[in-house]
């Protein structure tokens, strides 16, 4: 045989000098790949899986022993396909019989012996790849015998239909519409723990169900009319006499195919509400198999033509059995068969022994895919190598911190820079719950990845997730860009996800600072006009039926201030009266800097909005230093003016400057004979920008 | 000094380990690798920091590589230390600490002669 490329094998041993001994041992001939704890181990195990021949193990290591290395090997079903020496100088028996018992091949005690080792290697490999090469065979052979059995049964229930005068597409249909239930039903539910082994099994006894009739005298069983009470007691017992016969079956007593028989030929007529016969069991107590069979039973005799009666519809014949015309059904199954409903209508007519073929080798196939490493041939083996070439190539070049995990073993790796950038190892096992990770990122943090990535679909598996970790004493915002991995199988399980985290503090920060820059006023740190607007904007959308007021007001004689006192002492009575303002509104409110001396209030209210307003003017007015505060204010209701932006601070504007004309010091609210009063600021339509005009050129302007 | 030499120095037992390395430039290549084998600091800080399940693993590899190097007197004494250690501490693991101390620096001084004579 051509040696197109080298086994693996794997070493885990934590003296360097040992695993030297063994790689000199083996030679050339071997690719030796070397691993110092168990967690290295399974990490490596992990990433190579069936391309790995061998597995050298010592027992007593840091980290991970060795038997934490088997146990993680079956949990994971590796055992089976990979073969593991254990290699100790423990020789107590309890720790070899543990070994055994986790699935180990073979011992090498130290010291180790140049030849033995030798020997064990390369024969355990090539038991292995014997092994291997008989599975193979022996499902080709189990599904040939299989395919023999199918038309083995057809023959037989053909027979009985024959004499019972149907036409022999009964046993298909029921097998059929047996078939489509239960795979449905598997879908939705774990109760009856279907696996595809059973359902192949179920599908084909199914074909069995009325083998009792061969018992039944023609007479009855071929009657066109009503059948007698006499009559209909000896055609009842064709489900006993049918159970008898495969109960007093000479061989094969305990084969699973007979138990299922048995079932089915016995309890085909229970009714889910325990009315039916022969024995009247009640809700899951009739087996599902004989629930099943049941159904498909009723379903294809209401919409077969019968010696006494029409075909009805698939409509008719679903609504039938939903009305509860023919029996009490398990209602998962009636869901079942409602959601399969467009599949049977289509697939009964067509189905075809070539179809059934087909889903056969299916299931098989499934079955071979549990084991696809056996499929595995040379070249997927090198494809799948130079792709990892590949990938840890690029993953070195980048600068990025890169990581895949897995949901079982619950593990997370991270590309050689990520690791030491975090601080973590490479591998670091059950991250939700490890010390490392969880001082990396908060609990409901890495929680909160956790959901995002279980809620994806296979269709759309990528999550983006910005979070805080704390690296080096220094919290800093990360963008986690993730896809989530999803099996192959139905339904799809999530396996873990692949992705990488990205530091985005510095633009995450300075587009906070913008943000902040571009909706506050510099001076008094309250939200500015612009943002002001746009903040009540959304407020109004957001709850357009409740009651808002606007308040607009300016400081009296402010001019008077600047000028007596300094621009800067006109600054620090701003930012006074600002620090007023942020105290007496509430939590809900709205304040901001128009401009100038001149600020907003938005507010909502239930009930009455003036001892609101009251309560503010009065916490505003008083002193700063030896400058007296005094306060204008004009206030628009909504509920008088409407809810248009524009129109509501035009009015309360208007009330302001009546204020201002009326002596100053007051607030009052709008009303219509204010409608045509000039403006106190400046004319709406050019309002904003007026406001950035200085305060000292604003001002408390004369009427 | 020959490679047997150095065996009867270090207390070592020379024709099992050929009887089953099956050559000398092995044996030699490994015996020469002994001195750079991190267990016996390891062990020797765990002690001191009273990390003894650390200790137990330290004296556990001494002894595999021992076996393996057919290293016998200090094979005794790190598979006595590491039995003193398998469940935690015992009073005993001071003085056989001692002993394996001893028998390592004998160990390790044979092999250096060795080297040195190798002219390399």
């Amino acid at each position: 045989m051509k040696q197109t490329r080298k086994e693996k094998i794997l070493i885990v041993d934590d003296s360097e000098l040992n695993r030297a001994i063994l790689a000199d041992m083996l030679g050339e001939e071997y690719d030796i790949v070397e691993a110092e704890n168990g967690l290295e181990a399974v990490a490596i195990l992990q990433r190579m899986g069936p391309e790995l021949s061998l597995v050298l193990l010592d027992i007593v290591m840091p980290e991970m022993d060795g038997f934490g290395v088997l146990d993680t090997m079956n949990q994971n079903r590796w055992i089976d396909d990979i073969p593991v020496i254990m290699i100790s100088a423990e020789s107590g028996s309890s720790h070899i019989e543990r070994a055994y018992e986790l699935g180990v091949t073979d011992f090498i005690a130290r010291p180790f012996d140049a030849l033995i080792v030798h020997r064990r290697v390369v024969n355990t490999i090539l038991l292995y790849a014997k092994q291997k090469k008989l599975v193979g065979m022996v499902a080709d052979q189990i599904y040939e015998k299989e395919r023999q059995g199918n038309l083995m049964i057809d023959i037989l229930s053909h027979i009985v239909e024959f004499r019972n005068g149907e036409s022999g597409l009964h046993v298909l249909h029921v097998r059929t519409l047996t078939e489509l239930l239960l795979r449905r039903l598997s879908q939705k539910t774990d109760r009856y723990r279907l696996t595809p082994g059973e359902i192949s099994i179920i599908t084909t006894a199914s074909a069995l169900h009325d083998i009792g009739k061969i018992a039944i005298d023609e007479h009855i069983l071929n009657k066109p009319g009503r059948l007698t009470s006499e009559e209909f007691a000896v055609m009842k017992t064709h489900t006993t006499v049918g159970a008898d016969m495969l109960e007093n079956l000479p061989i094969h007593q305990h084969d699973p195919l007979v138990n299922v028989a048995y079932q089915i030929c016995r309890w085909h007529h229970e009714r889910y509400d325990g009315r039916g016969y022969p024995d009247g069991l009640e809700g899951d107590a009739i087996p599902i198999s004989a629930q099943v069979v049941a159904l498909a039973d009723v379903y294809d005799a209401l919409t077969s033509q019968r010696v006494y009666k029409p075909p009805f519809s698939h409509e008719e014949a679903v609504q039938m059995i939903l009305d509860g015309q023919c029996g009490t059904f398990n209602p998962l199954l009636l869901e079942c068969l409602q959601e399969n409903a467009e599949t049977i209508r289509a697939g009964l007519a067509a189905d075809s022994q070539a179809q059934r073929d087909q889903r056969e080798m299916r299931n098989v196939a499934q079955e071979m895919h549990r084991h696809e490493e056996l499929a595995a041939s040379e070249r997927t083996l090198q494809l799948l190598e130079h792709e990892r070439m590949k990938y840890s190539f690029f993953a070195a070049m980048t600068q990025e911190i890169q990581f895949e995990y897995t949901a079982s073993p619950a593990m997370v790796t991270l590309s050689a820079w990520g690791a030491e950038k975090l601080g973590l190892g490479e591998t670091v096992m059950d991250p939700l719950r490890s010390g490392g990770v969880l001082a990396l990122i908060d609990q409901e943090w890495i929680q909160g990845l956790s959901n995002a990535l279980h809620s994806t679909c296979p269709d759309q598996p990528v999550v983006t997730y910005d979070c805080p970790l704390n690296l080096g004493g220094e919290r800093r915002w990360f963008r986690i860009v993730a896809r989530a991995t999803w099996s192959a199988d139905e339904p799809a399980r999530y396996t873990g996800a692949i992705g990488k985290a990205i530091d985005i503090h510095d633009s995450r920060m300075k587009l906070h600072a913008l943000e902040q820059m571009a909706s506050h006023d510099t001076l008094t740190g309250l939200l500015n006009h612009a943002y002001a607007k746009k903040r009540i904007l959304e407020r109004i959308e957001s709850r357009p039926t409740a009651s808002y007021a606007l308040a607009i007001f300016d400081l009296d004689h402010f001019k008077s201030a600047n000028d007596t006192y300094g621009h800067t002492f006109g600054d620090h009575v701003l930012i006074h009266v600002a620090e007023k303002l942020r105290q007496s509104i509430r939590g809900g409110d709205i304040a901001a800097r128009v401009g100038g001396d001149e600020f907003l209030i938005f507010l909502e209210h239930k009930g009455d909005v003036e001892p609101v307003v009251s309560r503010i003017f009065e916490s505003l007015c008083g002193t700063y230093e030896d400058f007296t505060i005094s306060v204008s204010m004009g206030v628009a209701p909504t509920a008088l003016v409407g809810c248009d932006y524009d129109t509501l601070f035009h009015a309360a504007d208007q009330a302001l400057y009546t204020v201002k004309r009326g002596g100053r010091g007051q607030y009052r609210f709008y009303d219509e004979s204010m409608r045509q009063m000039l403006s106190a600021i400046s004319p709406i339509d050019s309002g904003e920008e007026a406001d950035t005009a200085p305060a000292d050129q604003k001002g408390d302007r004369p009427i | 000094m020959t490679l047997q030499e150095c065996y009867a120095a270090m207390g070592g037992n020379y024709e099992e380990v050929l009887g089953r390395l099956r050559s000398d430039r092995l044996i030699q290549k490994f015996v020469l690798k002994f001195v750079d084998d991190g267990s016996y600091q390891l062990l020797l800080d765990s002690m001191a920091s009273n990390n003894y399940e650390e200790a137990f693993r330290a004296a556990h590899t001494i002894k595999g590589v021992c076996q393996n190097l057919g290293l016998t007197r200090l094979l005794r004494s790190s598979s006595q230390l590491s039995e003193a250690l398998r469940h935690g501490y015992t009073p005993e693991a001071d003085g056989l600490t001692e002993e394996v101390t001893r028998d390592y620096q004998e160990a390790v001084a044979a092999i250096r002669a060795f080297q040195a004579s190798l002219g390399t």
